[in-house]
């Protein structure tokens, strides 16, 4: 009997450190992709917040993130596409057609392109438009009912709508065939392309080239 | 009774208690959060079929048993211990089947759910005094009272014939509902969707009632629900009553510090927040009406194969048969001010999506096309938080922040002292637009009971909504002031129209 109680000691001895194995808690992992950057350019790890900026590790290309705060970069607001003159080239597009509340007049694409210089987003000065190709490399199924086509966990606050490219002097047909000439736009809702005249108000994802001092130290930090 | 049979019958009932018994700690485990110490012991997934069905059998067992003893009684010679022992335990799996069979039914629940609650202790107890003594007595020598050496043709009759009723059994309970009779509105009868029941015409609606439990802060977890229901040529509305001592609006609120704005929660970290949160009720629909859960819970800390763990350890709601299931989720603060119930879903589990921190399966919104309401901080962290928006200080007490009437925060313009507490919740537009707000919905609190009027048309024809017809099947939850600690029942309600 003494024996069976020592092996009943055992198997409690046994089972008790087994109550101290604690269950799996969930745990980040990393976006094949995508990383998150704040405000000042530094990499996040894929739970943290607030991001600013999402680094595209594939293109080499960094984001510019909507958000819903009515800061510059809120998702809601719309520009009319314009490009202003520069040494090489003439103004292009139609100004301040677009609806924001960060200016006075109404808005067009080198108004939040100007913006986001000023404030150095991500300690980044060269944002601009991105090309039809760059754009529509986001595009992707909707993870979930109702989401654009896009990783909205990375790039929240999208819209159901029409999103400039710097891609210009693309000719209009049929409906607007009377304006000639346009601008590229891809549809998030949609996941379609195709040209607008530079007049409409639509949708603005800022991107910027990664620059090659940056890629080595910011591509090195994004602990994949 | 020959030996062979009792050692057969004793053998099945070591399988089926031991099913019941881990299977029913872990649903214990969604009301007692100290069990989480043997939660990496316990099962996890869809557990309610193998609860049901160790049940059904174990219910035939006992019966066979019980005549098998009047007939030919099986002749042994305990000792005085465990012949009381023994005894012991019939009465305990006697009122663990008993409240078991009341708990399906959703009746009497006050007094069943705690028997059935304590008895699951008193069987452990049971298991120690009763084969634990065997073995310290007996040793190795009881397996061979235990384990079947040979099987005769009567007795593997018996057995099997037992296996085969409880089946039976299983597959009729897993499969009946309760009728919810739906009564004709006519095309002149108007009813407001106000959270009143004041219309007479609710008064020629059956009431349905069912009795709720396992909810966080209801009064011993219990909740009381009636359902009403009438429906004209084009929708069906819903009365729906619960009882619940208090009404909570007090929605994860804003409260200002010394050292800024705070969100005052007490869970909502791991998304189990049963402290500062909303009321709410939630109704699932499903084409099919198996009991429990239609097959949607997935309990235990990862019950997903290739998904992640949840946060809180309860587990996931997901449909993986295919079909999807429609789930209306009326909140008091986010979605009542919009007149709807937010029109979810639960369907395959979802891609997971690395930026996001909550996973949450199958449990999706319907999608939307426009308006919402969000939350009042520009990013969440358990310490401090930037609220978007502070509301105009005669604005300050509502629930809900209306977009006119606040302004966005800035730093130096905020006036508000430390100890001033505002809403988390801000309307960006009036309501939700597109297959989200298919289901309208107003609900009043009036002296511990909440009064909800639903109504939606009977096909929507969204692919993430369930058709409202005959032969459709309804669950009831209820929140007290918790994120996902809901009441629930077993046995569901099926829809029977009298157009």
């Amino acid at each position: 009997m003494i024996t069976r109680l020592l092996m009943s000691l055992v198997v409690l001895l046994i089972v008790i450190p087994l109550l101290w194995i604690q269950p799996l808690s969930p745990v980040a992992q990393p976006h094949p992709r995508f990383v998150k950057l704040d405000k000042t350019g530094s990499p996040m790890s894929p739970w943290q917040g607030p991001w600013s900026c999402v680094l595209d590790t594939q293109k080499h290309l960094v984001w510019e993130v909507k958000t819903d705060s009515e800061n510059i970069h809120d998702g809601y607001w719309t520009y009319s596409w314009y490009l202003a003159s520069d040494q090489h080239r003439p103004p292009r597009g139609d100004a301040n057609l677009g609806d924001c509340y960060f200016e006075s007049s109404r808005c067009d694409t080198q108004d939040l392109i100007n913006k986001t210089r000023q404030t150095a987003l991500c300690g980044l000065t060269h944002w601009r438009l991105p090309t039809s190709d760059e754009l529509s490399s986001l595009l992707q199924s909707p993870a979930r009912p109702g989401h654009v086509h896009i990783a909205q966990d990375y790039f929240p606050h999208m819209k159901h709508g029409d999103y400039w490219s710097a891609d210009h002097s693309q000719p209009l047909t049929g409906h607007y065939q009377r304006f000639q000439q346009g601008a590229t736009a891809v549809n998030f809702h949609t996941g379609e392309q195709y040209p607008l005249p530079y007049r409409n108000a639509a949708f603005v994802l800022l991107v910027a080239d990664l620059p090659p001092e940056f890629q080595s130290s910011r591509l090195k930090s994004v602990v994949h | 009774m020959h030996r062979v049979t009792f050692v057969l019958l004793h053998a099945l009932v070591i399988v089926l208690i031991a099913c019941s018994l881990l299977t029913g700690l872990r649903f214990s485990l969604l009301t007692q959060d100290w069990l989480t110490v043997i939660s990496t012991l316990l099962p996890q997934g869809d557990l309610y079929p193998w609860h049901v069905a160790s049940g059904s059998t174990l219910s035939v067992l006992a019966m066979a048993y019980l005549l098998l003893s009047l007939w030919q009684p099986f002749r042994s010679s305990p000792t005085l211990y465990h012949l009381w022992v023994n005894r012991l335990g019939y009465v305990i799996i006697m009122s663990l089947l008993c409240s078991g069979w009341f708990l399906w039914a959703g009746q009497f629940v006050t007094f069943m759910q705690p028997v059935h609650f304590y008895c699951l202790w008193l069987l452990l107890l049971y298991l120690l005094i009763h084969g634990w003594i065997y073995f310290i007595q007996y040793g190795k020598h009881i397996l061979s009272a235990v384990l079947p050496t040979r099987i005769e043709k009567q007795s593997a009759f018996i057995v099997t014939s037992v296996c085969v009723a409880g089946l039976l059994i299983c597959i009729a309970t897993q499969y009946s509902a309760s009728p919810l009779r739906v009564a004709h509105l006519g095309p002149d009868e108007f009813i407001e969707i106000d959270g009143r029941d004041d219309e007479s015409h609710w008064k020629r609606a059956q009431v349905y009632t069912i009795e709720t439990h396992g909810g966080a802060n209801f009064d011993d977890g219990r909740s009381i629900i009636r359902v009403q229901a009438l429906a004209n040529q084009y929708e069906s509305y819903f009365l729906i009553r619960w009882t619940d001592s208090s009404k909570s609006t007090n929605h994860l609120p804003l409260l200002k510090t010394e050292a800024g704005w705070k969100v005052q929660q007490d869970g909502f970290y791991h998304f189990d927040e049963r402290t500062f949160y909303e009321d709410k009720l939630a109704v699932m629909l499903s084409r099919s009406c198996a009991s429990g859960s239609d097959n949607t819970a997935y309990l235990g800390n990862r019950p997903l194969q290739g998904k992640p763990p949840n946060w809180h350890g309860k587990g996931f709601h997901a449909s993986l048969d295919g079909e999807i299931r429609d789930v209306w989720h009326w909140k008091a603060v986010r979605t009542n001010d919009m007149y709807l119930a937010d029109d979810n879903f639960f369907g395959p589990p979802a891609v997971v999506q690395q930026g996001q921190r909550r996973y949450s399966a199958g449990y999706q919104p319907d999608g939307k096309e426009s308006g919402a309401y969000v939350m009042n901080w520009q990013w969440y962290t358990p310490n401090t938080v930037i609220p978007k928006r502070l509301p105009d200080p005669e604005n300050a007490h509502l629930s809900v922040l209306p977009w006119f009437g606040s302004a966005p925060y800035q730093s130096t313009l905020d006036q508000y002292a430390p100890g001033s507490i505002v809403s988390s919740i801000l309307y960006r537009s009036n309501r939700f637009e597109g297959d989200r707000a298919d289901v309208r919905a107003r609900g009043r609190w009036d002296e511990g009971i909440w009064t909800l009027e639903l109504v939606r048309k009977h096909d929507t024809g969204s692919a993430h909504d369930v058709p409202l017809k005959n032969g459709t099947c309804m669950w009831f939850s209820a929140f007290d002031h918790a994120q996902v600690a809901h009441t629930r029942h077993i046995r569901p309600a099926i829809l029977r129209y009298s157009l």
